[in-house]
């Protein structure tokens, strides 16, 4: 199981769709959703301040309303700014290949299509998450 | 995470007497594996938690979904109004061509009315002035008595004179009050146009 899961995604109900499929999958029992890349990052700034454990795994969205930076740009600002060592990828509806490159090139490890099914994706990431933790995996794009 | 005797006791009273049972997450955390009833307690906790949360999901992916639809809904209508307002612009610019080809029409037809009954009008005077004249000069020629003749040839040519003089003054007036008219239309208009911006 994740220790724990960061969500930053603009679509409030999505994040209640996440959270109730994280605990009926048994992925993590701690699943905090944010909806703006804004506020991850201040969360990031404050556990950084804090010393407070890092979230396991970060599923951001690619656009992400309201907010000054997209899905892209704070998965570059986490791995390079505010040091490596978590799971990172790509939640979203989208399935641009060019957006998927430039995710790859900033250090995404995965690419989940979001649609009504999110459930048998999220299982199949379930079972692929060591190999990213351990940074065996290459980068994957769950369909 | 492990609870005392009394707690796990309170935990069953709590369900058996008001049927209210622990929820979320916190529920797989709780070690059970020691006591019977309190582990068949918290399976039914997590079975009902987990029954919950199913239902929720779903009611929250429908909600999803129509709130999906919705938003293409509103997209669309946005569209068809946006191509309604192309549309009914189109219309009024064919609407204005269409006013003014036919105003251009109405005075092509005037004039072209007014350029006959000029032509008809020039024919008769120049017609009757001739006549009259030949007339005259006959009786001169012969040299009969041409009293009324004379009389008749100048009033005749006083008659055309006056006559070609109102004809001219008609058809100034007429080209004077078509002009004026459409000052006032292209006045309105431009007024009209200027109520709209404000």
């Amino acid at each position: 199981m994740i220790e724990s899961i960061l969500l930053v995604d603009d679509e409030n109900l999505f994040h209640l769709v996440f959270e109730d499929a994280c605990s009926l999958l048994d992925i993590s029992l701690n699943v905090k959703s944010l909806n703006s890349a804004d506020d991850a990052e201040r969360y990031f700034k404050e556990l950084l301040r804090t010393g407070d454990p890092k979230p396991e795994c970060i599923f951001v969205d690619l656009n992400i309303i309201g907010s000054s930076f997209d899905g892209i740009e704070f998965i570059r600002k986490i791995n390079f700014d505010y040091g490596d060592g978590v799971v990172i990828g790509i939640i979203s509806s989208s399935n641009d290949k060019g957006e998927q490159a430039k995710a790859l090139k900033a250090g995404a490890q995965f690419w989940i299509i979001k649609s009504d099914e999110i459930e048998p994706r999220l299982e199949e990431f379930k079972k692929d998450f060591e190999g990213y933790k351990n940074r065996k995996n290459l980068f994957k794009i769950y369909k | 995470m492990k609870f005392s005797k009394e707690t796990k006791e309170q935990f069953i009273e709590c369900a058996k007497s008001k049927g209210i049972y622990l929820e979320g997450n916190i529920l797989k955390m709780i070690d059970s594996s020691d006591d019977g009833e309190f582990d068949k307690y918290i399976k039914s906790a997590i079975e009902k938690d987990t029954e919950t949360r199913k239902k929720r999901l779903e009611m929250t992916k429908q909600v999803q979904e129509q709130n999906l639809e919705l938003t293409k809904w509103k997209n669309e209508n946005e569209k068809i109004n946006e191509e309604l307002k192309v549309a009914l612009e189109t219309t009024e610019k064919a609407k204005e061509v269409a006013l003014n080809d036919l105003d251009l029409l109405q005075k092509k037809t005037q004039y072209q009315l007014i350029e006959s009954i000029v032509k008809v009008s020039l024919w008769i005077v120049s017609g009757v002035g001739i006549v009259t004249t030949l007339m005259f000069a006959l009786t001169l020629i012969i040299g009969v008595d041409n009293k009324i003749i004379e009389s008749a040839w100048s009033n005749m040519f006083g008659i055309l004179l006056t006559n070609s003089f109102s004809i001219i003054g008609t058809i100034m007036g007429v080209k004077y009050a078509s002009e004026n008219k459409d000052r006032k239309h292209k006045k309105k208009k431009e007024c009209s146009c200027e109520c709209h911006d404000e």
